[in-house]
């Protein structure tokens, strides 16, 4: 037993802290990094919504994103509940311990908590179902699989993208009293994305007995090596949304002003990243659908429109000829770049009008035009912001548009401003105090609500 | 006796449960078996995946490329110094355990001039005894007494590897990526059977070029070893 403990203490040698640090003096790292070069990240989803796999360098994170309905807090009735539990396995790193969470597994859960609770980065009161009575609560399971270093950003990117991708079941209330609250499967109602205002990005700096050096994302032999460590999360505005310092290092103010600057730069490429790698999933996704649904078999859906308007014409029937080359026309005319045509594309040509029975099958694929519940109104409206007066005006179709494909927003915004003029405002445009803004007016909504 | 291996498994890659060697067909003949095989009744089986080696005249083994470490008797390993005990240092040397290393197992060592190591510090040794359920004994000397290259090693950089690169290295002969590297770069290196690498250069640059060109060419063959290392040779001149 205690010679195990002893095993876990040598992390490393004299040999390799002696050349890491006489190696920084020369800019250069082990891993033939610069000192502030971030290493490789690479983002993929799983099958089902809500789950992530990070890669940083060695470093592997998964992440899990789960939905329960449960009853709020009683100071804040009408807010959801966001909360982030971790496991760190003894597979990852030998020194963790199983069943007990370690004090890094512990700072690890608070540090994206913080970030992303702190600046309110995504909208809990949009998750209220019944005030005082029912709310979404969001779990955020974090697993680390292999430690390379730097868990806080693998795991606070991992988050991230499984919040973006995370889909919870859409409910409505029924009822004489318009209390009972009905949740719909996926196969009814399509499940709704959560509304994230603003990606809060971690990036931690290495700090070493020597003031001079800095580095950033520390490796695993760096972290075993260095005296100080500072998290600071920004979002890609260069919002800072929170900062945690570990290690009993000094640093100075320049120092960290300067470092904020650097994770402002390194903030906005992870974001850009992150959602890339979003837009992909949600188009693969999207297409999926697309296969499930459909009532003919054969339909391969890969590619660009044309490819995908021939393979229809072989297979699908004349009715939905018509309709695809209609879109394809349209697509023409307008003429967008679709190398791939994402199905988020398709969609936002669908709510032009041009097809509304594009997809041969059930016609689950759109929950808006059935009914519009009061829920789902309020929560587009706080994705919304300051266009809360125009709301009214929009269509459904728009509004769904507006929540699903976030990123084409700008370009469909000139397309559909027939139907609302205001909905394009971009996610990047936003700041902080966009995030906090619509809660004001909301709770005045919310008050004319109960009212009635 | 027969110098032909009696199976045409023979460096193939072979699993659990295969069955390697039919012993009712070779009863005039001795074999001894290494790691990862076992013998049921007149059958010789696979216990672990891996490559199924053969030595002349009539040695068998299975070979795998893992992470751990399970220390044999004669193999030259790079230990850590965790602590120190008044006859024994506790050295881990990725084994299930940690190793021992008598005080008095250096040249010349008496209770007189017992080495002083810290804690921390990095030691090439030799495994002199593994035996299951105990710990293994390590050794700074070779079997005559001499110190023979072993000891504390001073300056560098230690990485780690899986067991199968570290034994790729020591091949011989020189294993393609070490030979194009040290055409151009002089440098040190020390390889310990368990996934231990050390390298020592006049410049920084120069170790973390060899260490990182050693850890990308475990999944290498030898040509693209070379290839991967003379690309890496041109980029820094």
């Amino acid at each position: 037993m205690e010679y195990q403990r002893l095993q876990q203490l040598t992390k490393t040698t004299i040999n390799n802290n002696n050349f890491i640090q006489t190696a920084l003096l020369s800019d250069l790292r082990i891993d033939g990094r610069r000192p502030l070069d971030y290493r490789k990240l690479t983002i993929k989803f799983g099958r089902d919504d809500g789950s992530s796999e990070v890669k940083l360098g060695d470093t592997y994170v998964i992440s899990f994103v789960t939905a329960q309905l449960l009853q709020p807090y009683k100071d804040r009735p009408n807010e959801g509940s966001l909360s982030v539990f971790t496991e760190f396995s003894p597979m990852a790193d030998p020194s963790f311990e199983p069943g007990r969470a370690s004090e890094s597994a512990v700072e690890l859960g608070r540090i994206v908590d913080r970030g992303l609770r702190e600046s309110r980065a995504i909208d809990t009161e949009s998750l209220c179902v019944v005030s005082g009575k029912l709310v979404w609560a969001i779990r955020i399971d974090i697993h680390v699989i292999d430690n390379g270093g730097n868990l806080v950003d693998a795991a606070n990117v991992a988050a991230l993208a499984a919040l973006l991708t995370f889909r919870r079941p859409e409910c409505s209330l029924t009822g004489e009293d318009g209390q009972q609250v009905v949740v719909h499967p996926p196969e009814e109602r399509d499940p709704l994305p959560l509304i994230i205002h603003h990606l809060p990005i971690a990036v931690t700096f290495g700090f070493f007995s020597n003031e001079n050096l800095v580095v950033i994302d520390p490796t695993y032999h760096e972290e075993s090596v260095m005296t100080g460590r500072m998290t600071a999360t920004l979002n890609a505005n260069g919002d800072v949304c929170s900062i945690q310092k570990a290690g009993g290092e000094g640093v100075s103010q320049r120092v960290i002003m300067n470092c904020l600057k650097l994770a402002h730069v390194k903030a906005g490429d992870i974001t850009a990243k992150i959602r890339d790698t979003v837009e992909i999933h949600n188009t693969e996704r999207a297409l999926r659908k697309i296969k499930r649904h459909s009532s003919s078999v054969a339909v391969d859906v890969c590619g660009t429109t044309a490819r995908l308007g021939g393979k229809q014409n072989q297979s699908v029937g004349d009715n939905d000829v018509n309709h695809l080359d209609q879109l394809k026309l349209k697509d023409e005319v307008n003429d967008m770049e679709c190398e791939t045509m994402s199905s988020g594309q398709l969609q936002s040509s669908k709510s032009d009008g041009v097809s509304k029975n594009f997809i041969g099958g059930p016609s689950s694929w759109d929950p808006y035009s059935e009914c519009v519940d009061s829920d789902s109104l309020k929560a587009s409206l706080a994705s919304r912001g300051i266009a809360v007066k125009q709301s009214g005006l929009s269509t459904p179709h728009s509004k769904q548009n507006d929540s699903r494909s976030e990123i084409k927003r700008e370009e469909q915004a000139e397309e559909i401003k027939t139907n609302s003029p205001n909905v394009g405002q971009s996610n990047e445009g936003k700041t902080l105090k966009d995030a906090v803004k619509p809660k004001r007016k909301r709770k005045k909504r919310a008050s004319t609500n109960a009212r009635n | 006796m027969e110098t032909k291996p009696s199976t045409n498994f023979v460096d193939k890659l072979v699993c659990p449960g295969d069955v390697v060697l039919d012993l009712s067909t070779m009863t005039n003949q001795t074999i001894k078996l290494g790691g990862g095989l076992r013998q049921d009744c007149d059958t010789i089986s696979v216990t672990k995946a891996g490559r199924l080696r053969f030595s002349k005249p009539n040695k068998y083994w299975v070979e795998s490329s893992q992470k751990r470490y399970v220390p044999h008797a004669e193999d030259s390993v790079i230990g850590i110094v965790v602590d120190q005990r008044s006859d024994n240092f506790l050295v881990d040397i990725k084994g299930p355990t940690l190793a021992f290393l008598p005080v008095l197992a250096f040249e010349g060592g008496t209770r007189r001039n017992i080495p002083k190591f810290e804690v921390g510090t990095s030691i090439y040794v030799r495994v002199v005894t593994a035996n299951p359920e105990m710990n293994p004994e390590l050794s700074c000397t070779d079997a005559s007494g001499k110190a023979a290259e072993f000891g504390a090693l001073k300056e560098g950089y230690m990485f780690e590897c899986s067991t199968g690169l570290s034994r790729m290295l020591l091949s011989s002969p020189t294993c393609p990526v070490l030979e194009a590297l040290g055409k151009k770069l002089s440098f040190e290196i020390a390889v310990g059977l368990n996934g231990r690498v050390w390298v020592n250069s006049a410049s920084p640059s120069t170790t973390i070029i060899v260490a990182n060109a050693i850890m990308n060419s475990e999944a290498l063959s030898g040509v693209q070893q070379k290839i991967m290392a003379d690309k890496l040779l041109q980029k820094i001149q």
